[in-house]
């Protein structure tokens, strides 16, 4: 699996959990998932590019 | 305009409070999702009792941690109760299938975030249980 499908993943589980538990109209969730969604994914690569600079090694390759 | 409460009255009714409380919290506690079904929203209740086991199973898949307490590593207790918070799952993997997690497995890191997540879900789902039987949510 690759880091990226990953963050994917995480980001869909937490958005939902929380869209779920915090809204109870159904366009509020809609609109309160996209909103953590993007927001995890487009700050996690936001925050990949910013520490493209600083290269710790050759990435490790996930099975 | 509401009488005042008497003295005797007030812990009578905490107790039966107590009483109608705790088991609902318990299960909320032990399976995931438990709480919600038990207040009749099965629905919602079978999609996190989902989401949570996704979140442990892709954890455990990863070869995650699964945290239990380090002497004189006192961050290793916040943890350990945050992987309590799934309930039953964290015991009976620790206790009964022995399980720990691989250190070396490459996606150990992830794999620890994803059960972390997972039992800090099933915290914040009992929290919310107790919230809607106090009625502070509907």
């Amino acid at each position: 699996m690759s880091h990226f499908l990953l963050m994917m993943l995480y980001a869909t589980l937490v958005s939902l959990f929380f869209a779920l538990l915090w809204r109870r109209a159904a366009r509020a969730r809609l609109r309160l998932f996209l909103q953590l969604f993007l927001g995890m994914m487009l700050g996690g690569i936001l925050l990949a590019w910013l520490m493209y600079p600083f290269p710790s090694g050759p990435p490790t390759p996930i099975p | 305009m509401s009488e005042p409460v008497s003295r005797a009255q007030a812990p009578a009714e905490s107790e039966s409070d107590l009483k109608r409380t705790l088991p609902t919290v318990l299960m909320a506690w032990l399976i995931p999702g438990a709480g919600h079904f038990m207040l009749g929203r099965r629905g919602l209740a079978i999609v996190f009792l989902l989401i949570i086991a996704c979140s442990l199973g892709v954890g455990l898949l990863l070869d995650g941690n699964l945290y239990g307490i380090v002497p004189n590593r006192p961050l290793t207790v916040l943890a350990t109760l945050a992987c309590m918070g799934m309930g039953a799952p964290y015991f009976v993997l620790r206790f009964l299938l022995d399980y720990q997690g691989d250190i070396v497995a490459p996606g150990y890191e992830y794999g620890t975030a994803f059960i972390l997540t997972a039992g800090l879900m099933n915290l914040l789902l009992i929290l919310d249980t107790m919230d809607i039987l106090s009625g502070k949510k509907s």
